[in-house]
């Protein structure tokens, strides 16, 4: 387990941006005295309470499994990849955001794409191929995706039309269940 | 019973060369022993023509070494392959071998200040290329409207002005239908119309 380096963690924040609006809330020191700090570990990066990490060093590289939150994956190629375990974090400071209907949670908790006629809402002033987080109507967040259209081309999209390409959504809690955590 | 003994002097055949020269000799003008014979020939040829070549190579070895030379490419000026270098696998070089961490609060601040920019700068410009683009093509469906309105005016005033000219054409004819009318309505009056009516009416006697 170690820091980021400044690379990784241009990297990981500018994923991050995608997403969220507020990146300064992160690092935020706590009320405590605490604050919130990246780790990486067999390429996993983890956002963890800094005591938390200091008490993790006890533990050896290899036995250590998981701690704190993990964000998601540095790739071979030095990319990052966002894992649904971020989507709490990510939903905390949303940018954008859609909502979804109830009959439209399910396919896309499946691994579908959303399409217009799911749509029960969406944040307005959206560009194309922007992050977003996709919610329930009960604003329960489900995963994140990228918008396909803009919020005025959305508008006079058919209903069969894609308006999100999914990323991440919580059926991979069941469906990447074996690779998720480790491996 | 032939092949058995030519067998048996094959075998034969080095142990008595070794131990006697002067029996060998006579064993080879034999038929049997013939092959082995024909074979070793050569051989014992080989060696002369490795002295011969000997003090030749070195030499050719010194010239050769000489000729060859490797060229870099820059030497020779061939351009670059074209490979793939992902960011995160170059690593510059001259700079201090080691990973640099971020761990203190100042300079995660400064790089979380530095990509919150960045991508605010990026999301604003394409927001207002969005925009741009959005009044682009609401300006060209208004203007597409505009001329379906002026074509469908078009259209409608040369109907108008085909069903006039029918009007006219057949205006000729219908005039003197309708004066005629006109004659019958006066002498009969307007009441006539209704006279015109089929009645049935049992004849009075």
């Amino acid at each position: 387990m170690r820091p980021l380096t400044d690379e990784e963690m241009k990297t990981v924040l500018d994923k991050l941006a995608n997403y969220m609006s507020d990146l300064k809330s992160l690092i935020a020191p706590l009320e405590d005295g605490d604050r919130y700090v990246f780790r990486l570990n067999h390429s996993r990066v983890y956002y963890v309470k800094l005591s938390i990490a200091n008490l993790a060093t006890s533990i050896s590289r290899d036995a250590l499994l998981s701690l704190g939150t993990c964000l998601g994956k540095v790739t071979k190629t030095g990319k990052f990849r966002l894992h649904i375990t971020a989507l709490p974090i990510i939903a905390a400071g949303a940018r954008h955001k859609i909502w979804v209907k109830d009959n439209g949670a399910q396919p896309f908790l499946y691994g579908s794409n959303v399409v217009k006629a799911h749509v029960g809402r969406w944040s307005e002033d959206c560009p194309e191929h922007q992050g977003c987080v996709v919610y329930s109507m009960a604003d329960v967040p489900l995963g994140f995706g990228v918008t396909a259209r803009s919020t005025a081309e959305a508008r006079r999209l058919d209903p069969t039309g894609i308006v999100c390409f999914r990323q991440s959504d919580c059926g991979e809690y069941l469906r990447d269940e074996d690779t998720l955590f480790a491996g | 019973m032939a092949p058995t003994r030519t067998i048996k002097n094959k075998h034969a055949a080095p142990k008595a060369g070794g131990s006697s020269g002067g029996k060998g000799p006579r064993k080879s003008s034999d038929g049997g022993i013939s092959k082995p014979k024909g074979k070793s020939g050569p051989k014992a040829k080989l060696p002369a023509t490795q002295i011969k070549g000997r003090p030749n190579l070195p030499g050719l070895d010194k010239n050769k070494k000489k000729k060859q030379r490797v060229y870099t490419e820059k030497e020779l000026g061939l351009p670059e392959l074209n490979m793939i270098t992902p960011v995160g696998v170059t690593k510059p070089r001259g700079k201090k071998k080691g990973k640099v961490f971020v761990d203190d609060k100042e300079s995660m601040t400064t790089i979380l200040a530095l990509v919150q920019a960045d991508k605010d700068g990026q999301i604003e410009s394409k927001m207002m290329r969005a925009r741009q683009m959005e009044e682009i093509r609401e300006a060209r469906r208004a203007e597409a409207d505009k001329k379906e309105a002026e074509r469908s005016a078009r259209l409608e005033d040369t109907k108008d002005s085909l069903r006039r000219k029918r009007k006219r054409a057949t205006g000729a004819a219908a005039t003197a239908e309708e004066e005629e009318n006109v004659k019958a309505v006066a002498a009969t009056g307007t009441k006539a119309a209704k006279a015109k009516k089929k009645k049935v009416s049992f004849a009075a006697e």
